[in-house]
């Protein structure tokens, strides 16, 4: 057992809904109590959905336990008479199953004309995306059938789905990809598909898969069962959207070659043709990359978390294209971590990587190297707030902020455009930044409130959220979380300590120092020191605040006068 | 004897919450606590989730999460996360929560919480598992956690005491409203924090602010020789004008609130004209739902349906009185619910917060009914802002153009693409 804050996957029984939801004509039923429907409202809510969610709660009440009533199989007809599924799956929840109800006998007295699957997620053993990939895999072992190959090059899409990071707009992007090329797309899955659908998967000649962590083991399948040609890469950024072409058209021209009457071979056209108007670049990226006002951001270090894919895309992305150094990545899909791992050979560390599922290891881990730029998940906008740093979100889980209503794909060539636009507008300014520096605020100084250390939590809505003295210091030194409450300094147990050379510019030196305990020490501003430090800019203020109070700390300063903050400014060189 | 209110009792195949979704006001009301739910992943996507907490940065609340080898063990251990939690935290009191999965596994939770307990840091358990609470009950269970806390008032200190939480613009303006009326007040349960519990005995009244406090106040009049007072709860100028001059009534004050009670509506009449005729039906779930009811037809509306996850017959017993000829429905079919909306046309359906986009999105006026509980609609100064929270989708809707109602702007939004058939004519 462990104390847990937040969650990075939602539940199984969440994954089987993302699936369900996505296509077209089937259903989820939860056999739960009440509250485990709670799920529908994270669609109804963040995908703003104008239909009801293809889930129901079949309620399971402490009476009903009592009495041994089951209500399965009247659901299950009151889904079948008023949604019309062609397919309904059952999953169990977290305290029915342990109950050990035989739901396959309870499905079938149903009476149901429409298929009945009871799917085994043992939500103890899997979460969001084990389920989500392990039942879209069953459902095209169950339905694919063997087939001629269209005559023309197609593709299938595997892996978008509802509440997946910015799918429909991946997928818009991916098919104007296609389009542009000549390639028709067969089936997608389980976007809008249907058990039909699933059926033709093997007349296609290529299966693309770009995520991870749903589609991937299902064009494997297809593969091996099929021969049907799989891609599971995610063209993210321009550099890898190019060889993802390459891939795409030498794999479809080996499909071709080897027919009957082979069509003539696709052939990559001009760039140009892949833009939105069809004249200009497909992406601004190589060149934005290359501008002078870009000089600014060659030194800042970003640290990224999230999904497999999206850790690793984005990653190579910021590195590859936009020369930025990365402070240390890491996944909270703890079974991909090998994969991220050695997809990220050459951009980190093995001391800069972490794998966890757990808030408070990433949200110190951040604490520890203040990077410039955080490209996390929801979670880590919240540890971007209490250090004053710059969060991107990059990856699910996803606040309805993240839901926008314009055109954002990451894939692609557009895709490369809005994640670099998202790191400009999120980072400081190039040449404005300099002069802030210099000059102090730019008439944009902002009243900072006293400092105060405070139980209650932060809202979203405050922008400029100040951290404590007292509660980043222990934030920082408690090994455990971050969760710092009331003023008392948290004395008396031992650190997980800071990078030996104080700086939060050394990407391996998080990880290396924290071998080395450091006596505690919660230093106090003084009234001079307070004064100084708000001649620093105020949106860098709170990362130097952190700074120098490390600098304190390993220095076994109590106090921060001005001339501490001289010397800590000196010796970090800022 | 007033008639007595018919309802029905559907096979609840609704949508809700469970109770632990009180912790979401109650961690924030009761300053110095923390809630530790004992529960699986489940609850703790749950409850980042459903409130909205995301956006929290420092939440006192967490859930001691059972993963698989604690299914085997006869009793889990949770010491060291308590002691985690009172280093972190520093709270003056930990409620533990129970949760479907250990309700199942028959953990014995009276037990678990004394073990954990200390004079200190009290750990009380509070039952609120999907299996039996829904959505605001749970409140019910951590005011019977805190009764022991609540000091012994002597016979004759004849006071009111407040039920349920309320936030501070509240609580000032009810403490103020009994001054003028002459009603002294020990306090309110629950209060900010948890050493300043109200005392209480048998002089005691026990005036509920919330619907959803009924087995507390039984329990106030059972161990505590408390009076609790039946009258309608304070909502709207029919409500607070029978709430005042019931409670005066039992300080043996004869107030009459008629004068008051007419300014009151005078103030929203330009509301009360949009609803006048208004057909509204009630489907939500937060156990608000009666008055709710009961104030928008006395402001002139035509109420449809009225759907509630539980009545209870004494408790809501004025309510259920103004509410006779009203459609009661208790666990509401979901399904049948919309066909009654199709057949009914209502102007405007209050619903749970899962059920509202799609409500919309099938042509009908929808409006969140958990906006309600966090808002502050109680007493003469609630009076304004409950009744906008009914009119404000009303007003909202007739000024939006008429587009978004074509299925061509929601094409694309739902992978799926279920076909949306209007439940809504013309």
């Amino acid at each position: 057992m462990r104390l847990a804050y937040w969650m990075y996957e939602g539940t199984a029984h969440h994954g089987v809904a993302r699936v369900m939801n996505s296509m077209r004509k089937t259903h989820a039923v939860f056999h739960a109590p009440q509250g485990d429907g709670y799920v529908n409202t994270i669609f109804t809510m963040l995908e703003r959905t104008p239909g009801f969610p293809a889930m129901t709660t079949s309620v399971v009440s402490g009476t009903d336990l009592a009495r041994g009533t089951l209500r399965l199989p009247e659901t299950l007809r009151q889904v079948e008479a008023t949604r019309h599924p062609e397919l309904i799956v059952v999953v169990a929840s977290c305290s029915t199953i342990l109950l050990q109800e035989n739901l396959e006998i309870a499905a079938h007295q149903s009476g149901l004309s429409c298929e009945v699957m009871v799917y085994d997620a043992n939500p103890y053993r899997m979460q969001e995306t084990a389920a989500a990939e392990g039942l879209l895999t069953e459902l095209v072992k169950k339905y694919a059938t063997p087939q001629p190959l269209t005559p023309m090059p197609s593709v299938n899409i595997l892996g978008p789905s509802s509440l997946g990071f910015h799918a429909r707009h991946d997928l818009i992007s991916l098919r104007r990809i296609l389009k542009t090329l000549g390639v028709a797309v067969n089936v997608v899955a389980p976007w809008g598909a249907s058990v039909d659908d699933l059926r033709r998967l093997p007349a296609a000649w290529l299966t693309i898969a770009p995520y991870r962590e749903l589609g991937r083991l299902a064009a494997e399948y297809l593969e091996a069962q099929f021969g049907t040609a799989a891609l599971c890469e995610a063209p993210i950024g321009v550099q890898p959207t190019l060889r993802w072409l390459d891939a795409v058209i030498e794999q479809l021209n080996a499909v071709g070659a080897r027919l009957a009457a082979p069509p003539s071979p696709l052939k990559l056209p001009p760039l140009t043709e892949f833009s939105l108007d069809g004249m200009s670049a497909p992406s601004n990226v190589p060149w934005f990359a290359r501008t002078a006002d870009m000089e600014s951001f060659s030194g800042k270090k970003a640290f990224v978390f999230g999904d497999a894919t999206h850790t690793v895309g984005i990653t190579k992305f910021l590195a590859d294209e936009l020369a930025m150094p990365i402070a240390g990545a890491g996944t909270y899909l703890v079974k991909e971590a090998a994969w991220v791992r050695s997809q990220l050979q050459g951009y980190v560390s093995d001391a800069d990587f972490l794998a966890t599922d757990e808030f408070q290891q990433v949200a110190d881990r951040i604490g520890q190297l203040r990077p410039e730029l955080v490209c996390g998940t929801q979670m880590e906008r919240h540890t971007g707030r209490r250090y004053d740093l710059n969060v991107m979100v990059i990856s699910s889980p996803t606040h309805i902020e993240n839901h926008l209503l314009a055109y954002r794909p990451f894939l692609g060539f557009d895709g490369a455009d809005v994640i670099a636009d998202e790191v400009a507008t999120t980072c400081t300014l190039g040449m404005e930044k300099h002069l802030i520096d210099m000059f102090g605020d730019a008439g944009l100084e902002l009243v900072e409130s006293p400092v105060a250390p405070s139980v209650e939590p932060v809202l979203a809505s405050n922008g400029n959220a100040v951290v404590s003295p007292v509660a980043a210091v222990a934030d920082v030194v408690k090994p455990t979380n971050g969760h710092a409450s009331e003023a008392q300094p948290s004395n008396g147990h031992a650190p997980e300590a800071q990078p030996s050379n104080g700086v939060a510019s050394s990407a391996g030196a998080a990880a290396s120092g924290q071998a080395t305990p450091m006596p505690v020490v919660n230093p106090v501003w003084t009234a001079d020191g307070e004064a100084m430090l708000k001649k620093i800019p105020f949106f860098v203020r709170g990362r130097a605040r952190g700074n120098i109070e490390k600098y304190a700390r390993e220095h076994g300063i109590a106090k921060i006068t001005a001339e501490v903050l001289l010397a800590a400014k000196e010796h970090l060189g800022a | 004897m007033p008639p007595k209110a018919q309802f029905t009792r559907e096979d609840g195949i609704y949508h809700s919450f469970c109770g632990l979704v009180s912790v979401g006001w109650l961690y924030q009301k009761i300053k110095d606590s923390f809630f530790l739910i004992l529960g699986t992943h489940t609850c703790a996507h749950l409850l980042q989730n459903t409130m909205g907490v995301m956006i929290f940065a420092r939440p006192r609340f967490a859930i001691s999460l059972l993963e698989e080898a604690d299914l085997s063990s006869a009793q889990p251990a949770i010491a060291d996360q308590i002691a985690e939690i009172t280093r972190e935290h520093h709270p003056s009191v930990i409620f533990l929560l129970s949760s479907c999965t250990p309700e199942v596994m028959k953990v014995e939770f009276e037990g678990l919480a004394q073990s954990v307990s200390t004079p200190e840091v009290p750990v009380l358990f509070v039952p609120a598992s999907g299996l039996d609470f829904t959505f605001s009950q749970s409140e019910d269970s951590v005011l019977q956690a805190l009764i022991p806390f609540c000091p012994e008032a002597p016979p004759d200190d004849k006071r009111v005491v407040f039920l349920g939480s309320v936030n501070d613009a509240i609580a000032d303006d009810f403490l103020f409203e009994a001054s003028r009326l002459g009603i002294p007040v020990a306090g309110f349960l629950p209060a900010n924090h948890f050493h300043e519990l109200p005392p209480i005995g048998p002089g005691t009244i026990i005036a509920p602010l919330q619907p959803f406090l009924a087995k507390v106040a039984n329990q106030l009049t059972n161990e505590r020789g408390a009076t609790v007072m039946s009258s309608l709860f304070p909502f709207g100028p029919d409500g607070c004008r029978a709430f005042w001059e019931d409670l005066a009534a039992h300080f043996d004050l004869k107030v009459d609130l008629s004068e008051r009670e007419a300014a009151s509506w005078a103030r929203i009449k330009a509301h009360t004209d949009l609803l006048k005729g208004k057909k509204v039906f009630l489907s939500a779930d937060t156990l608000l739902e009666l008055p709710l009811a009961r104030f928008i037809r006395a402001a002139g509306a035509e109420v449809l349906e009225c759907s509630t996850p539980y009545i209870n017959r004494r408790f809501h017993a004025r309510e259920l009185a103004l509410l006779d000829g009203v459609r009661l429905v208790e666990q509401a079919n979901f399904e049948r619910q919309l066909r009654s909306i199709a057949e009914e046309q209502p102007d405007l359906v209050i619903s749970n917060i899962i059920t509202a986009n799609p409500l919309i999105g099938h042509g009908v006026v929808a409006k969140w009914g958990t906006e309600f509980i966090f808002s502050p609609i109680h007493g003469w100064a609630g009076v304004s802002t409950l009744v906008s929270l009914f009119t404000r989708a009303l007003r909202r809707h007739a000024r939006l153009d008429p587009l978004g109602s074509d299925p061509v702007w929601m094409a694309g939004v739902m992978p799926g693409a279920p076909e949306i058939i209007p439940l809504t004519r013309g």
